[in-house]
């Protein structure tokens, strides 16, 4: 579903690359938490998957598309099978869960009756059902991010991008939050996960891809967030 | 669906920058305005110029006792003999068509019809006015060169060139037709700067939206759409107001000169001229929006 060969990564303006040599594979369906600490290429991981950047050298499938190859034209199809969440939620302030949640339908153009008909199904399937007209400030952190998840998935897309998800919840909180990840999971929805949060990783006792230094150091299956060697 | 959104999000945009939309909608009047008054101003001269050009003549005006020209000084009036020689001469030029002759009496009725005014009328006799020759030339082209011909011949006192006065009154329809264009293209320059600037803003205001259009997939079209819209209608605005300008132009500046100009400025040039501006108008509107968004609307 995703697969980095040799990919390298440099910003201009900087001499040590934000991702060196990494080569990775994702299979459909798979649960992968990418750790490390700030600054280790978590973020530009996940940018280089949405082809917001190009990497210098190595190549890059997503979802059986070269993106070396995809025209500019069409990375909007791309992204339309990604979702994407992020710590800091990026709802918009003016529009309730439901507007929020079908505005992405309706900037892809999907038809009104088929966004009447998913959205309630999606709040629901976050949790988030009666909460449909709330305004973004009327909501906890963790509810928010429920939404935001709603808007991430109301496409069905193949791979979810979670960015520090839980970065902004408290643990109580955001234990609510990877069970809906899990259940998005279990619809054969690929979840890639950039975290901090050791205690979750712990838990969920699922793939973990570790980077230090843009370095691939550890890729482990059932994997824990510390040093388990 | 898509319609809805397409024109909710440019109202919101519209009214956000409200007043830099006025300032897009003055430029773009007042550009377009002058530039369509400056393709009004050239259809007029160039209909002048060929209504006119056909009706060109020489006047050879003749010696009379008294003459203050240069030429007939001390020379007393022209002898019959000297007008019918002249009158040959200038028959046989290959260039002339036809000559009439205009006596005293007849010149002094030309004048009269001119709308002279009273006062002028009153104390000018026919003894007044000279005789001459009226010159109407094959190829009006030729007529400087006839003119010249027929300099310092015997008894000619002076000779008027209607096309140098015609052509004096169109170089200053002229010249007002390039300040019109000149200030025109100032115009055009300064709205495209601040569609610019427009454009910018509103990608700004609007950075949440966007980034979020972008992240679920919306097609760069979707995104920009909205920002193009803003920079047309803001320019369609404009161009009506233009449009209304130039109506106006026609009806109180055109239209009372034309008693003048004898070939009047019609509905149909106008409706050309309006055309025209309005289409420029609007496509530059496009093209400033678009370039706008290329840099500050990342896709």
């Amino acid at each position: 579903m995703i697969h980095f060969d040799n990919v390298t990564k440099v910003y201009a303006n900087q001499n040590r690359p934000a991702l060196d040599h990494v080569s990775v594979d994702v299979d459909k369906g798979e649960f992968v938490f990418l750790v490390g600490p700030s600054g280790s290429g978590k973020s530009t991981f996940l940018r280089l998957v949405l082809k917001e950047e190009r990497p210098n050298s190595g190549a890059i499938h997503v979802a059986g598309k070269d993106l070396a190859k995809l025209s500019n034209f069409k990375v909007p199809h791309l992204r339309r099978r990604i979702g994407c969440v992020f710590q800091d939620f990026r709802l918009l302030p003016k529009k309730n869960v439901y507007e929020n949640v079908a505005f992405a339908l309706e900037v892809i153009g999907k038809p009104r009756r088929f966004i009447r008909k998913v959205v309630p199904e999606v709040i629901e399937l976050v949790g988030l059902e009666g909460k449909a007209h709330r305004m973004p400030e009327e909501l906890s952190g963790g509810e928010q991010q429920r939404v935001a998840m709603a808007r991430a998935f109301v496409n069905r897309p193949m791979i979810l991008l979670a960015d520090e998800p839980t970065g902004n919840i408290d643990p109580a909180t955001s234990i609510g939050i990877m069970k809906v990840l899990d259940r998005i999971n279990r619809t054969g929805t690929t979840v890639l996960m950039a975290t901090h949060d050791a205690a979750i990783v712990d838990s969920m006792r699922k793939r973990v891809v570790e980077l230090e230094d843009g370095k691939i150091v550890r890729d482990q299956s059932r994997g824990v967030y510390g040093q388990a060697y | 669906m898509r319609a809805n959104f397409i024109f909710s999000e440019v109202w919101i945009g519209l009214r956000r920058n409200l007043t830099m939309t006025i300032a897009v909608i003055v430029t773009v009047a007042v550009g377009m305005g002058l530039l369509g008054i400056g393709l009004m101003i050239n259809s007029q001269v160039s209909s002048l110029t060929g209504y006119w050009t056909d009706k060109v003549e020489l006047s050879v005006f003749l010696c009379e006792k008294n003459s203050p020209f240069p030429a007939c000084k001390n020379k007393g009036a022209i002898t019959e003999e000297q007008k019918a020689a002249l009158k040959q001469t200038i028959e046989s030029l290959p260039d002339v068509e036809r000559v009439d002759f205009e006596d005293q009496a007849k010149a002094y009725e030309n004048f009269k019809d001119g709308g002279n005014n009273s006062i002028l009328l009153s104390v000018i006799k026919p003894e007044d006015l000279p005789e001459s020759f009226r010159v109407k030339l094959k190829d009006p082209d030729k007529s400087t060169a006839v003119q010249d011909s027929l300099k310092g011949q015997a008894g000619v006192s002076n000779i008027v060139n209607q096309r140098q006065i015609l052509e004096s009154a169109f170089g200053f329809m002229e010249k007002l037709r390039n300040m019109a264009l000149g200030v025109a293209i100032l115009m055009v320059l300064a709205a495209t700067l601040l569609i610019g600037n427009t454009v910018r803003l509103s990608a700004y205001n609007r950075r949440r939206e966007t980034g979020i259009m972008r992240l679920v997939g919306a097609s760069n079209v979707y995104i920009q759409l909205p920002f193009v819209m803003e920079g047309v209608i803001a320019g369609l605005i404009g161009g009506v107001f233009a449009a209304v300008l130039l109506i106006f132009t026609k009806v109180f500046i055109f239209e009372q000169i034309q008693t003048y100009t004898a070939a009047p400025l019609t509905w149909n040039t106008v409706a050309f001229v309006i055309t025209v501006t309005m289409i420029i108008g609007v496509v530059i509107c496009l093209l400033a929006s678009f370039v706008t968004l290329r840099r500050y609307l990342r896709v």
